[in-house]
This record gives C-alpha cells, structure tokens and sequence, in this order.
C-alpha cells in the first residue's frame, strides 16, 4: 500500500510542472523519434506510413554519404576537441596567475561565450571573405600571401575553418573548467617539487597536468558531445561544401529531414548520432577516466 | 604561465620581494605578451565586426581592408531601425541607401520584429524556467521522497539527447499540436532545454545551505512552501541570477528549434533573421554585421553585469565532479 506524508505531497506537487513540461517536449519526442525510425514517414505522402523495421537503419548504413559523414564528422570533432582542449589549458594557465589586468581578461573570456552561434558563424564567414575578408586582407599586407583566396571554397581548409570558428566560442567555458581545477591545487605540492629540484616545465608536467584530470575529463566529454552534434556553423558557414567538405552527421539529419522530407530515415539518423554519442561519453569516462 | 608561479601568486607583495628581479622581469614579459595574445585572440574577431558595422559598404569592401573605419557612420544601424519604413523589392532594392550600397537584404523590415521576438521568449523563458527549477530543485535537493535519485537523473537525462535528434519529433508535435510558427512553442522548447541545467545549478547551490536553517524553519511552523520561500529563496540569490542569465542567453541564441519551429516574422528570432541575411548573395556586409552588433549587445552586456554568478554558475559542479 503506497501512503504518501506530506512531505512526499509536497514533493510531488513541487516537482509535478518540470515532470510535465519534460514529458511533453522531451522524453515523448524522444519516444516518438524511436517510432518515426521504425516507419517509412515521408512528409510528402502524410497518409501512408508503413512499418518497415530497421529498413531506415540499413538505408541509411549502405548509404555512401552516411559514411562521408561520418568522416567529416569525426575530423571535425577531433579538430575541434583537440584544438579547444590545448588551447584551453594554455587559458587557464595565464589567468591563473595574478597580475595587474587580469581581471579585466577574465571578463574578456565571457565574449566569445556570450556570442551566439549566428553572429559566430556570420562573423568568421566575414573574416574568411573571398574577395573582402580580413584573413586575406592581413596575409596580403604581410606578404604571405599573394593574392586573395577563397579559404572555404578549399574543400582542404573548409572542415578546419569552421572547426576555428567553433574553437573560439568554446574554448571559454572549458578554460573556466580547467581554471577551477587549477585553483583546487594544493599549493604544497608545488613546494615539494621545487624542493626535490624540479623546474617550472617538470613542475606543470608532474603537479598541474595530473591534478586537472578531473577538470580535462570534463573538458573532454562536454567538447566531444558538443561538437558530434553541432550544426549552426555548417548551416551559416558552407551549408556541408563546397562539394560534401563539410557534409557532417548533423547536416546530413537536417537536409534528409527538412529538405527531402524523409523523416523515417532522418529519425534513424538521429538515433544513430544519439547512441554514438552516449558510446563516446560511456567509453571515455570508462577508459580514459582512469588512465589521463 | 608556470603552474609553480601561479601558486605563489595570491599574496603578490610578499612573493615579489622575495624573488630576484631577472626572473620577475622575466615573468612579467611572458605574462604581458601572452595577455596581448590572448586579447588578440578573444576579442579581435568581435572588434572587426564593430568595425566594419561603422563603415560604409564601400569602406567595409576596401582592399586592403580598413582596420578602423576612416570615419566611423551609424548609417547602417540606421537602415536598420528605419527598414520597417520602405518596403524593398528587386527593383528598389539597389537604389537604397548609399551608405549600405544599396543592397538592403529582402528581409530587412524582419529585423525589429524578430528583435522583439527574440527580446519576448528570452524572458518568458528566463521567468518560467526559474519558476519552475525553483520548486523542483527544492523539492530534490530538501525533501527526502521515494523517487528523489530517479526524478534527479530523469531530468538531467533528457540533456543527453542531441538538439539535432530532438529536432524532427518535435516539429511533429508542435505541428499536431497546432502551435508551428508560434512564440508559445519556442518558450516550451526552451524550457525543456534550460530546465535541467538550472535545477541542477540551484541543487548544488541548495545543499549549501545549511540543514539547521531548514529544521528551524519547519520547528518554526512553516510547510515547505513556507520553508522555500523563506530560507532558500532569499539565500540563493547569486544562483538564481546565474539560472536567470543562462535561461535568457540560451534562448537568444538559440538556433535550431527556431529554425525549424518557426516560419515568418511573426515568430521567428534574431538568429533566424540574420541567417537569411548571411545566405543571401545580394546582401550588403555592413549592414549584416550591424546586425549582428546588435545580436551580440544583450547577450554581452549580460555577461558583462554578471561575470561572476555567471562563473560560479557554469563551474557549479565541476569541482565535484
């Protein structure tokens, strides 16, 4: 027999709205997208919906562009990763220290934050301009370049560029991460070693780096799932060009869904980047949690 | 930049004296020509966009580019807020105003009005996500019921699922829901997407407080609701404006759902506005990167006002983790 005190009255009549709220535009959808991947959904024939099974799931693994995308994704978030983890480190380093102003960069940090995602892409597209950009206009003026070029129309540089843009907005947040790690660094560790002779690179390598594993961690798992799914740059930057350049996971979701109106297999695509997704987190807090 | 140096950093007077000067000289240049990086770095980007919104379209075209504008015009935040007034079509859209080069994008009179959608949501959603995370995060932070750890991880589990994956049952819903193309169906989404972060900002912050305050509270004859309103709500202000500022930021930036949930001016937001100017051929650069000056002022000022809820705010967590 279930009695309910008041305490756990009140619990769930407090916790009631959210449970609501996210039943109805999270868990259900997330449900339903399971069923639309089941189904050959096509929103150009709304009536006839048949059950096919895992047929969206093996369309879409014989499909070359799936494959294409799952290059392109996996360089783009190796890229980005990477670059916003390294970055991110050297960040922290520098505004760890206390100097006169730093204060002032610790605000500055919140601005590429704070941008959003449009403006973010709209900005690098400037920078980047074939016949206008201010990349061009620099390397020209310095005499690395001859002339002025199309940096996203190279299908070499397209992934790395957008792969730049993404690195800027979100190298901040990790940075902060690391940053308070870096502050939870019992300063006695860094006496011991200068005590037992060790300079200032052996200290970083032997007291900063294994005590921010927690922090990297983080940094590692948040960065990754961010950037497997972005999409806001490839839609405002190449659009997945030139050619399929930058032809990613998130953007094959979006023109299968929205520009072919095949949901069935749209939704199994978004299953297959979900559960990718989770297998990436699982394996990196299972491995590498233990070893980095 | 040495982990060993900033360790002995806090009390710089004592530290500083103690040191030779060489390696302090040292230590001083490294630092100043890594912050000059750095400031190079964060802040270049935003600062060329400034200075090309301040240029005229044949200014912002100049090869070699103007680093600063020769002489800095409003012309193009002007176009901006009159561009409800002309009514542009390919005929008249290349006799527009000089300043632009007369390229006004089609969509221009948009821009106002997906400014005020954007300004709308964004505090809807500030407003109903603190409402509702309040009660929930104290209700699993404080009371101890069956279900507290499920209730906990169905929330924050719900985050897992990429936006993108989300994206098409949603459009479906929303559709059968009647609500395609509405303000409403964008504060719901982005409830959902900001509801599990702040309950789980306001739940770390919660456990801080102190259980005596809690006991003396209820001894003192308040329910819950009284307990809430009383103890926690007045102690967590610094949370609370963190989880206010995250509410209003995501949603004024958010992009996709907006995307897909929304159809014309009468709901669509600033990034949706502006992402048709950027793919649009025609378009005039100054007068797009005037725009997203002005997407790039709200969310900025609130960072700036907040830096440190902010901070505390994004971190909250991380060190236990």
């Amino acid at each position: 027999m279930l009695r309910l005190g008041y305490d756990e009255r009140a619990a769930a009549l407090l916790v009631f709205p959210v449970v609501a709220v996210l039943l109805v535009v999270a868990a259900f959808p997330i449900l339903y997208s399971f069923w639309i991947s089941l189904h050959d959904v096509v929103l150009t024939r709304p009536l006839r919906r048949p059950f096919v099974g895992l047929d969206n799931y093996l369309r879409v693994f014989a499909d070359e562009r799936f494959w294409i995308a799952v290059a392109r994704t996996t360089v783009y978030t190796v890229v980005t990763v990477a670059a916003t983890t390294v970055l991110a480190v050297l960040v922290a380093l520098l505004l760890n220290e206390a100097f006169p102003g730093q204060r002032l960069l610790n605000a500055l940090l919140l601005l590429p934050w704070a941008t959003p995602s449009v403006v973010n892409g709209l900005m690098w597209k400037w920078i980047y301009d074939p016949s206008y950009g201010l990349l061009n206009g620099l390397l020209v003026q310095l005499g690395v370049l001859e002339r002025y070029r199309a940096w996203l129309g190279d299908p070499d540089l397209t992934l790395l560029l957008i792969a730049n843009a993404a690195v800027w907005k979100q190298m901040p947040l990790a940075a902060l991460l690391l940053i308070v790690t870096m502050k939870a660094i019992p300063e006695d560790l860094y006496r011991a070693a200068k005590v037992d002779g060790a300079g200032t690179f052996r200290r970083f390598l032997h007291v900063t780096l294994p005590a921010l594993r927690p922090g990297l961690m983080l940094v590692l798992v948040y960065e990754t799932m961010i950037s497997i799914r972005h999409f806001d740059l490839f839609l405002i930057m190449t659009q997945g060009g030139p050619g399929d350049a930058s032809f990613t996971l998130s953007w094959f979701i979006y023109v299968e869904t929205f520009r072919s109106l095949r949901f069935g297999t749209g939704a199994a695509l978004s299953y297959i980047l979900a559960m990718a997704t989770f297998l990436l987190s699982y394996l990196f807090i299972r491995f590498l949690g233990r070893r980095l | 930049m040495s982990g060993a140096e900033d360790r002995r950093a806090p009390p710089p007077g004592r530290a500083a004296a103690r040191r030779p000067v060489a390696p302090r000289l040292g230590r001083g240049l490294l630092l100043a020509a890594f912050s000059l990086l750095f400031v190079l770095y964060v802040a270049g980007p935003v600062a060329w966009l400034v200075s090309s919104s301040l240029q005229t379209e044949a200014q912002a075209t100049a090869v070699p580019p103007n680093w600063l504008p020769p002489e800095p015009t409003l012309a193009n935040f002007e176009a901006i807020f009159r561009a409800g007034e002309r009514v542009v079509t390919y005929e008249t859209r290349r006799q527009g105003d000089p300043a632009t080069g007369g390229f006004l994008p089609t969509g221009a009179q948009n821009l106002l009005p997906s400014l005020r959608n954007s300004l709308v949501v964004g505090l809807w959603v500030a407003a109903l996500n603190l409402l509702l995370s309040l009660t929930a995060a104290y209700a699993i932070a404080v009371i101890d019921f069956r279900g507290r750890r499920a209730t906990l991880y169905t929330v924050l589990a719900t985050r897992v699922i990429p936006d993108i994956a989300l994206v098409v049952p949603l459009f479906l819903v929303i559709r059968a829901l009647g609500l395609i193309n509405s303000l409403a169906a964008l504060v719901v989404t982005y409830l959902a997407v900001t509801v599990p972060f702040t309950i789980f900002i306001l739940i770390s912050y919660f456990e801080g407080i102190p259980r005596d305050l809690y006991r003396a509270a209820r001894v003192d004859g308040c329910g819950h609701w009284g307990a809430l309103r009383q103890v926690y709500l007045p102690l967590s202000l610094p949370a609370l404006v963190a989880a206010l500022t995250f509410a209003f930021l995501t949603s004024w930036n958010e992009f996709v759902f907006a995307l897909v949930l929304t159809q014309n001016v009468e709901a669509q937001t600033l990034p949706i506005v502006i992402s048709g100017f950027v793919m649009d051929f025609t378009t005039s650069f100054s007068f797009v990167n005037a725009a997203g000056v002005i997407a790039i002022v709200p969310p900025v000022l609130l960072a700036v006002l907040f830096q440190r809820y902010i901070v505390s705010g994004l971190t909250a967590g991380a060190v236990k983790g």
